[in-house]
């Protein structure tokens, strides 16, 4: 814990990789059910998030901790990665990792997209709106069910919507089937129906 | 029939690719710089690879007897990372003047981010001082609007649009780039963007000016042979031999002739297959006699 909290920013590293060696993948299953995060969450990506957080404890400037937890990220192999991703929401102000997280939807590693899109609270809560719906657009595209998506209710918009329609003419077109959750994604459609 | 695949990730692919192509009548390739699957964190990458693509795919193409030409500049997914694309769009000049570099590209959008804007207008300014076409790449995400706004963007620079290649298109697409001057081009991917059916309806019905073929094919789930594929699917719907020649030979030649890099006439002949030949002291023998090939 030392290493993770005062170290050099290769011990810190070495550490964040070493949890999954030293602490394993079991399931963490803290909680008894329920709809929290963590219960997706493995031993290793809990322990990664306690070294992120005593690393902040004992950081002597934000810029320090933001270069020592970017790092981690950065440097990361796939799995490292995914604990990362699925733990920044959990981080102190973690608006301020938004390009990473951003940037990590890109991927064409399904599980790293997941990781973001996929019961985690970081979306909704800190995505501009375009990042948002080209999430829920991309979770469409590689057939993540949309229900996984936190907060989608919430952040539903007239453009997300437009998006899933033409979506929907797209695969018509082509000849294709259209995801049967897509609705999910025109809610925001739904709702004005509704009111007018 | 004599076929272009002008766009072909070869950087990707093996050397049973290069046989099976050369053999199903592909003479000439271009390979649009594109991503490569993972985020390359520092401008130096990029470097070797340009130079790769200049180099060492284009010899590596010859020794199958393929001609061999690429296309340079920013991916769009790439060019979300500020510092990073600032470095290599300001690099781009020294590789836009070499030969064998047919256009920009592949530009566009991807999630359609300012960044993305940004780095496409900063690009296809560089077609214009090079005198070079530019190469588009439509979204998988948003495609119409990405295809709207990539048009609009074109118009709004006053760009030559015989000059510009609008790729990846779909039923949707394909008419919105049609009514533009742009060229119009077609991936024909095994799972997802356009198949080899939905092409020849896409030809019976909007014929052959301006429409490319090509297989993109890359790391991902591809097929380089698409494109004599879907000429194999337009012949057995009954299209015409000198539609089909105009789609897969005709088309692309005269759109990359634009660059005044592509010379037709000198592809009637395949390049030296000299498997002996080294570039930059390695060959694709690994360590093979030479005469134990063809």
């Amino acid at each position: 814990m030392h290493d993770a909290s005062h170290g050099s920013q290769n011990q810190l590293l070495v550490v964040y990789t070493g949890a999954s060696q030293h602490l394993g993948r079991a399931p963490l299953a803290l909680s008894d059910g329920g709809p929290d995060v963590v219960d997706h969450w493995t031993v290793e990506d809990g322990g990664r998030l306690l070294f992120l957080l005593v690393r902040h404890e004992a950081s002597p400037s934000p810029a320090a901790f933001i270069d020592a937890a970017s790092s981690c990220y950065q440097q990361g192999d796939a799995r490292e990665q995914q604990s990362w991703l699925r733990a920044v929401a959990f981080l102190p102000d973690p608006a301020r990792f938004l390009p990473l997280v951003v940037d990590a939807c890109r991927t064409n590693i399904l599980p790293l997209f997941e990781s973001v899109a996929c019961e985690n609270p970081y979306p909704a809560r800190h995505f501009p709106e375009r990042n948002f719906n080209q999430m829920v657009l991309k979770a469409l595209f590689t057939g993540v069910a949309l229900a996984r998506i936190l907060g989608l209710p919430e952040r539903a918009n007239p453009e997300l919507a437009r998006m899933a329609s033409d979506y929907a003419d797209e695969r018509r077109a082509a000849g294709r089937s259209i995801p049967v959750d897509i609705a999910l994604a025109m809610a925001d459609r739904a709702r004005t129906r509704t009111d007018t | 029939m004599k076929i272009i695949d002008p766009h072909v990730h070869m950087t990707s692919r093996t050397t049973d690719d290069y046989e099976a192509m050369a053999s199903a009548g592909i003479v000439a390739v271009v390979e649009p710089a594109f991503w490569l699957g993972q985020p390359r964190t520092q401008a130096g990458s990029f470097v070797d690879y340009f130079n790769s693509l200049i180099g060492w795919e284009r010899f590596r193409a010859a020794q199958f007897g393929i001609w061999h030409f690429c296309t340079i500049g920013l991916n769009p997914k790439e060019a979300n990372n500020p510092r990073l694309a600032t470095e290599v769009i300001e690099m781009l000049p020294r590789f836009l003047a070499k030969d064998g570099v047919v256009a920009v590209g592949e530009i566009g959008f991807d999630d359609q981010t300012d960044a993305e804007q940004d780095c496409f207008a900063r690009q296809v300014e560089l077609a214009r001082t090079f005198n070079l076409p530019v190469l588009v790449h439509t979204p998988h995400r948003d495609k119409k609007q990405g295809t709207i706004r990539s048009l609009a963007l074109v118009r709004l620079l006053g760009f030559p649009e015989e000059r510009v290649l609008i790729d990846h298109n779909n039923e949707e697409t394909l008419p919105i780039v049609l009514d533009s001057g742009c060229w119009a081009g077609h991936t024909i991917y095994p799972n997802t963007k356009m198949d080899e059916h939905r092409m020849a309806v896409l030809v019976q019905k909007y014929g052959s000016d301006r429409i490319i073929v090509n297989s993109a094919a890359d790391w991902g789930i591809s097929d380089p042979l698409k494109v004599p594929k879907t000429i194999a699917v337009m012949r057995a719907q009954g299209i015409a031999e000198e539609t089909i020649a105009r789609i897969v030979w005709d088309n692309p030649a005269a759109f990359f002739a634009q660059s005044g890099r592509f010379d037709v006439s000198a592809l009637e002949k395949r390049p030296d297959m000299d498997r002996r030949q080294k570039f930059e002291t390695n060959s694709v023998l690994r360590g093979e006699p030479a005469q134990a090939h063809r």
